[in-house]
């Protein structure tokens, strides 16, 4: 009987774990093997030749790709804090709007919040490109009506990436909110009832009551963001091109233009690998803060 | 309500907290379908009005010519049975892969399976662009690269559609699926005709999740396609557009392809969306 089993399970899982490991894992490993290569990515992989850590060194160093590249790890550093801060606690405050006693208005606040993320975010670049644009673009028009001047938005260096995060946070925020919603839903009423009676106000079941209760919630929600966010392409790749002057050149952009279109699949790699590292060394730090938390 | 009618009635008028509540909702509404609506008034207005300064925010005389104009610079029809193939396709590999693999880990005991699950769960989390350059150099090798295989062939199965259905299956009862196996039927049958039917919703969502996400996606499809303008799905189709008569004249054209690339999604989640939330608020809840 148990022998029947477990051909049945080999037979379930044959498909999708052959799919995901030839077309995820190998490739993962591939980039990791590729790191410490000297190849092209124009040529079979049986051409690399082992260079060690010449990769990283370059990557890191003083010339023109260490330049590039050290700038487009800041950068995306830079816009991934920025779309976690906050679509965070936008998150949390459209939750809360979305889960109240006005049931239809909340629902219906949902939808439009959540519609925004099954928009293509090349549609999202294409339409605010032209939201952004200096003199007939709409946010400066209404920027005009009130009395301030025009914005330079996309074509400065200063204000393009936050630009992008802005946007970024447009069309994901109602994902979020789900979230938040789904976390909030899960804080039983009793609790508030009898904070109430110790005579709490709504500000301090806020801060002893829903937050601490979220926590859990938020974590994933940190998680998922920070992955959302350095995947970050279409708007850089099809307006800005990761100008002004580098300024709102990201990772992503950044790993496909050396690694694919100047085939520099070793160079490439190597910055990949940073990539995953980061990932990691951040998300460990996430769960360990969280724990710590806990344990408080 | 009239100050004099509010006196009289004993009606509990909105409180100042409420007002503001409502108010806010209406503010937080307003901004997020802002730039949707922006884009749908601006593909129907003429090219002159979209010059103008100060700006005319509701056309005049709305018509469809910048949908007639998007025509003649991308093959619309072509990019979009383009993007249903692929979408199609890979939604349906993606939801058999997924309630087999689903099945077998909450239904079986075999030797590594939690190690094996979890190896899958970090698949999950690895973003794209990880992958891409030998992925890239794999899919080219085995002859896939510039054709509609090598877009769908690498996403016929996801981590996700697997925890997904992985979580929703266990709630499946045991004795369910003993009673089958009693009768004879197979574990195949058993997956089609008792699982399945169990997990509807999960499954509505997982095919509807797969859908969006593979019509929308952008980053593979341009890589691997190479320029092949034949197999463009409609998101690469439009990005042409903006660098088409590039500046303010293009702003009709650009908002007309955009609103065509959203419309099939949104549609979808429209009708759809409680099998949406569902989902998300599953998998967060039981993760």
């Amino acid at each position: 009987m148990i022998q029947r089993y477990r051909a049945s399970a080999g037979i379930m899982l044959t498909p999708a774990v052959t799919l995901i490991g030839i077309f995820i894992l190998l490739p993962m490993l591939l980039t990791v093997w590729l790191s410490f290569q000297d190849w092209s990515t124009q040529t079979p992989f049986a051409s690399a030749s082992f260079i060690g850590l010449d990769n990283f060194r370059e990557i890191f160093g003083p010339t023109s790709v260490g330049r590039d590249f050290k700038g487009a790890l800041v950068n995306t550093a830079i816009y991934t804090a920025l779309s976690v801060i906050l679509i965070l606690p936008l998150s949390v405050a459209f939750g809360l709007m979305v889960y109240q006693d006005d049931v239809a208005g909340g629902t219906a606040l949902r939808t439009v919040l959540f519609s925004t993320y099954m928009v293509p975010m090349i549609a999202v670049a294409l339409v605010w490109s032209k939201l952004y644009s200096p003199s007939e673009g709409p946010f400066n028009q209404m920027l005009g009506l009130v009395g301030i001047g025009p914005q330079p938005w996309l074509s400065s260096p200063r204000s393009a990436l936050i630009s992008i995060v802005v946007l970024n946070v447009w069309q994901q925020v109602g994902y979020f909110t789900v979230l938040a919603i789904a976390g909030l839903t899960q804080i039983p009423g009793s609790l508030y009832e009898a904070a109430r009676l110790d005579g709490a106000n709504r500000f301090e079941q806020f801060r002893f009551i829903t937050l601490p209760l979220m926590r859990r919630t938020l974590l994933f929600s940190a998680v998922i963001a920070i992955i959302n966010a350095v995947q970050v392409f279409e708007p850089v790749a099809l307006i800005t091109q990761g100008g002004p002057v580098g300024s709102t050149n990201v990772l992503t952009y950044h790993i496909r233009r050396v690694g694919i279109e100047r085939a520099q699949g070793g160079l490439g790699s190597a910055m990949a690998v940073m990539l995953m590292l980061s990932l990691i060394v951040v998300v460990c730090a996430l769960f360990a803060l969280a724990n710590r938390k806990d344990q408080e | 309500m009239s100050a004099g009618s509010s006196s009289r009635l004993p009606r509990k008028r909105p409180s100042g907290r409420k007002a503001l509540l409502a108010t806010l909702m209406l503010v937080v509404a307003v901004a997020s379908a802002f730039p949707l609506v922006w884009m749908v008034l601006s593909s129907l207005k003429t090219p002159a009005e979209s010059m103008q300064v100060p700006p005319v925010w509701i056309p005049r005389t709305p018509g469809l010519d910048a949908y007639e104009k998007v025509s003649g610079v991308v093959n619309v029809g072509r990019s979009m049975w383009n993007s249903l193939v692929i979408a199609s396709i890979t939604t349906t590999g993606i939801l058999v892969t997924s309630m087999m693999a689903g099945y077998a880990f909450a239904k079986y005991h075999f030797p590594g399976r939690s190690l094996l699950f979890s190896v899958l769960i970090a698949a999950m989390f690895l973003p794209p662009i990880v992958t891409l350059i030998p992925l890239y150099r794999l899919v080219g090798s085995i002859g896939l690269n510039a054709s509609l295989a090598g877009i769908i062939v690498p996403n016929l199965a996801n981590a996700f559609g697997i925890f997904l259905m992985r979580q929703f299956i266990a709630g499946v009862p045991d004795d369910l699926i003993d009673a089958a196996r009693m009768d004879g039927a197979s574990e195949l049958l058993i997956l089609y005709k008792i699982v399945a039917p169990s997990v509807a919703p999960a499954i509505a969502a997982l095919a509807l999740f797969a859908f969006v996400y593979h019509w929308n996606s952008y980053l593979w499809p341009l890589t691997v396609l190479q320029g092949n303008a034949d197999a463009y799905p409609i998101v690469i189709s439009l990005s042409r557009l903006l660098s088409y008569n590039r500046g303010a004249m293009n702003t009709g054209l650009v908002m007309a392809g955009a609103t065509l690339a959203v419309l099939p999604p949104l549609i979808l989640f429209v009708f759809l969306q409680r099998f949406f939330v569902d989902s998300i608020v599953g998998s967060a809840i039981k993760g």
